[in-house]
Parts: structure tokens; sequence; C-alpha cells
């Protein structure tokens, strides 16, 4: 019995990393086409990435949107947390319910949905568009975390900054930020997280010139196959994500990443 | 009342809640009415949907038999994946679960830290390791043991599998978390009152990690509705599942039908969220204290 249960657990590691490790792998590849394990080593693949104009402007394109909207969903997703964090009965469930449900709503759904309004309401840019879209997706991880964040705070905290006569601004900045901050942060980067590999919102909302990397990877596997510019390009998200990982570890703790998942 | 030029506490909550209500309200409860009532509507050729009320595309996806082929298909797919996915990860979260703390945290990074990789990335992995050149197909073909390729992609079953590796890690994460909140008191009185570990399974360990299966399993049900880039790259051009035809749709521009065929999708997950929560009933657990 227990041989079956280590030998499953093994494959479930083996069939989650095994496919981000290959693709890392062959992104150092110095040969013409894809080969495992690969020919030789080199950086070439990483200079055609930057050499090439829609990628580079692909990837920086994703880091601002994840940018714009994390920062977004971080704040808008705080305000939310503190109004409604403490509140009890129907009525602060539902709108509780309403911020985490972007979390299980299919994707899909809110792309088209989203594309459909924007052409109701006569256009809305491209890029204003996936910022809107993804800080909507990144709400319900600030929610959740930052909800917590606040449910550990004593309420005699507050309470005694009111008592001081110390306004509502004074309370949030002085007494209530210094204290959920790694929520926030926690949130925050969950949010940046999602927003640089999200598919499906992005597959409706990106234009002509106006795409993010994952779906510019996404139209490469479609359409021309899998050239090892685009094994480059994958494996640079991945060490970002690696980087902001170690980051947040240091920040937040493990703990906190691998609970807010 | 309002008093003065000092903000009271009624005042700063709504001005807390309001913008991001707001911000909610217009880009996720209008946008899916609208959606709905574009779905509702005939198509048109120059605008996005034609002046009339109608129920005709929901009617068509009722009764059209090439819809219901999909659908049913649908069903299978994440019924497998959940299915794949429950047993791995159930033995998975129950090898990992009793770890000591700093050890478990780091195992379970090994399996969160890919989820925070784009999917394109992790199906494209799957490509170059299935691939006509993949490394599974050269290296069959370097010890000599066949000639052609195999064609392991562009199946039902690489959509299946490709799927579960993806989404395995949300059922490790939930159902270790509700192993961990079991009192180990329950186990140990299971077994004082000599109950083998099958029985101390079953009556015991299942029941009160129901909740983390139940939420696990519906994660993954979820996710798989909306998995377009997946099932297309791994899937090919004729392996469509639901969200394939939602997307055909769009890129035929048939806004009212893409609408119908959304809502479709959504009462898809509600009945299987309902038939899970039914079936497991994880609210039964939650009065362990």
């Amino acid at each position: 019995m227990r041989a079956i249960l280590i030998a499953l657990t093994t494959f479930a590691y083996v069939v989650v990393l095994l496919p981000i490790l290959i693709v890392v792998v062959t992104a150092f590849s110095s040969s013409e086409f894809f080969a495992f394990p690969p020919k030789g080593f080199s950086l070439r693949w990483f200079d055609a990435f930057f050499a090439s104009e829609p990628l580079r402007g692909a990837f920086i394109r994703s880091l601002q949107i994840a940018t714009i909207s994390s920062i977004l969903a971080t704040g808008l997703g705080t305000m939310a947390s503190i109004a409604i964090a403490r509140r009890k009965g129907t009525l602060f469930n539902l709108i509780q319910g309403m911020f985490l449900a972007p979390l299980i709503f299919p994707a899909i759904v809110l792309g088209l949905s989203l594309l459909i309004f924007y052409k109701s309401i006569g256009g809305v840019p491209d890029f204003l568009g996936l910022v809107i879209a993804h800080s909507v997706l990144g709400l319900p991880f600030v929610v959740r975390s930052v909800t917590s964040s606040l449910l550990a705070v004593d309420p005699a905290l507050e309470e005694a900054g009111q008592s001081l006569k110390a306004s509502p601004i004074d309370v949030f900045i002085f007494i209530i930020t210094p204290l959920i901050w790694p929520g926030m942060l926690a949130g925050g980067i969950f949010a940046f997280i999602l927003s640089l590999g999200e598919l499906n919102t992005a597959l409706f909302l990106t234009g002509p010139g106006v795409t993010t990397l994952p779906i510019e990877i996404f139209s490469y596997l479609q359409f021309q196959g899998g050239q090892l510019v685009i094994a480059a390009a994958s494996a640079i998200q991945v060490f970002m994500i690696i980087a902001i990982v170690l980051i947040a570890e240091r920040l937040i703790g493990l703990k906190r990443i691998v609970r807010s998942d | 009342m309002g008093s003065g030029f000092s903000m009271n506490r009624q005042t700063a909550f709504w001005a807390l809640l309001g913008p991001p209500l707001l911000f909610v309200g217009i880009f996720f409860i209008v946008p899916l009415l609208n959606l709905f009532w574009v779905s509702l509507h005939g198509a048109s050729s120059n605008e996005l949907f034609g002046s009339d009320l109608t129920g005709e595309n929901y009617y068509r996806i009722l009764t059209d038999s090439f819809y219901h082929t999909i659908i049913v298909r649908t069903l299978w797919a994440g019924m497998s994946i959940m299915l794949l996915c429950l047993v791995i990860g159930y033995a998975t979260a129950y090898v990992i679960a009793p770890l000591p703390p700093r050890t478990r945290l780091i195992m379970l990074l090994l399996l969160v830290a890919p989820l925070m990789v784009s999917n394109v990335i992790r199906a494209y992995g799957w490509i170059a390791i299935l691939g006509r050149q993949g490394v599974v197909n050269s290296m069959l073909r370097s010890t000599g043991l066949i000639d052609g390729p195999l064609l392991l992609l562009n199946s039902f079953e690489a959509v299946a599998f490709g799927l579960m590796t993806i989404l395995l890690p949300y059922m490790v994460v939930s159902i270790v978390n509700a192993l961990n909140a079991i009192d180990r008191q329950y186990i140990e009185a299971a077994q004082s009152l000599k109950a083998n570990p099958v029985r101390t399974f079953i009556y015991v360990i299942w029941p009160l990690s129901s909740p983390g299966v139940a939420s696990g399993i519906l994660l993954v049900f979820l996710l798989t509705l909306s998995a377009y880039v997946t099932i297309t790259l791994l899937g090919g051009p004729r392996m469509k599942l639901l969200v394939s035809l939602v997307f055909d749709s769009v890129s035929g521009f048939r806004w009212p039908l893409a609408a119908a065929l959304s809502f479709a999708l959504l009462a898809l997950a509600l009945m299987v969220a309902g038939l899970i929560l039914a079936l497991l009933r994880p609210g039964r657990v939650q009065g362990r204290g």
C-alpha cells in the first residue's frame, strides 16, 4: 500500500514539473530545431527573443498590464476588505461573494462578456480593456488575503485609536495598514503573477499589435510550431516566477505563498 | 447624521466600499447581464445582434445533436480529469500531509509554483515531450523500437492527461489542507477501538477530508471548462469541447450564439457544482471545532 502511494506521489511530481523543466532546458539549446537532450549550450534563442519586435513588445506589454492591474486590484481589494471584513449578514455575504466570484467563475465567459460589453459601449482601447479584465480577476486574491489579515487584527487596536480621537483615515494609515501589509503584498503578488500568465480573457481582448506574451506564445504554437525562440520566451517567464517566489518568500514567508494558491 | 467636517463611520464605510463595488458592478455584473441579453437575440450581419427577442439560440443548443455530442464529451472530459486528479492527488496529499511543517511547505511549493507558470507554457512542455519530434518519440526511435513516430497528441486522452497534470496541484493543496485540519485524536480513537487502517480511512479520514475533496474537484472541473488553450494545443483542431464552440462562434462573429453557449457552459458549471456539493456534503464537517 505504502509503495503504491509513493509511486503515485512520484508520478504527480514528475508530470507537474517535467514539462516546465524540458521547456527551460531546450531554451538553452544551440541547435536549430528541437532535440532532447539539447545538442549544445547557447543563449542564441534568448538573443532571438529580444531581437524579435513582436515578442519583446508582448513581453513588455505583459509586464505593464500585470503591474497596473495588480496595483489596481490591490487598492480596490484592500478598500473592499476593510469595509466588509467584520460585517455579518446576508447582504455582506453576497457582496463578499461577488468580489470572490471571479476566482471560480469560468474566465472564458468573463472574457467574452467584457469583449461584447466593450463593443456595446463603443469600444475600449485594447490595453485598457486587458488591464480592467486582469484587475477583476486579481481582485479576489487580494480580498481573500487582506480579509484574513484583517480578521487577525485585534479590534481593540482600532478602538484605541478611535478613543484617542484619531480620524478613520488616521486609524487606517497608522494602525491598520502596518498590520495588514503582508496580506496586501501577498494578494498583489498573486494578482501580478495571474496577469502575467493569463489566457482566457486575453484570448478575446488582445487585438492586432496589442498582444500579451502568453497569447503570442499560443499563436506561435498554433500556427508556426514550437520554434525554440518560444522556449526562450517561456523560460524567461519561468525565471521571473522563480525570482518572484524567492522575493515573496523573504517578504511574506513560504506559508502565505503556498496557502493563497 | 452628518457631523460637519469630520468624516463619520458611515461615510468612511461607503467611501471604502463604493469604488470596488462600482468596479465589479460595471466590469463583471453588467457585462454578464449584457451577455445574457445578447444571447436572447438572433444574429445580425452588421450589428452585434439582431433586433428581435428570441430563444432560438438556446433551443438550438438543447435540440441539436451536434451540441449534445460536445456537451457529453465535455462532461466526460471533466469527469475523467476529476477522477484522475482525485486518485493521484489524494495519494500525494496523503504522503505530504504528515511530513514535518518545513518539508511539507517545500513539497507544496514544488507543486504550487508550477501553477504560477502560464498554462500555455505547460501545454508546450507536453508538446515537446509527446509531439512527433518530441522526447518520447525520439527516444523510442533511437532505441529502434519504432520506425515512424507515434501519434500521442491530438486526442481526447492527450487533453485529459495534459489537463490532469496542469490542474493536479489544486487538488493536492485542497486535500493537504483538509487532512491537516483533522484532529489526530479522532484517528487515534479509531485505532484504539481496533479499527484497521482501511476502516479508519473509510469511516474517519475520508469523511473528515471531504471538504478538501469537494473544493479540489470543484476547482478542477470549473477550470477544465475554461481551458481553451490547453484543449486546442493538445487536442488539435478536431477535439472540441464546449469552450471551443464558444470561441469558434466568436471567430465567426456569431455573437448571440457565442453568448448562449457561454450560458450553457455556466449552467453546466452550476449543475456539476451542485451535484458535487450534494454528494460530498462538505458542510457537515464544518462544525468539528
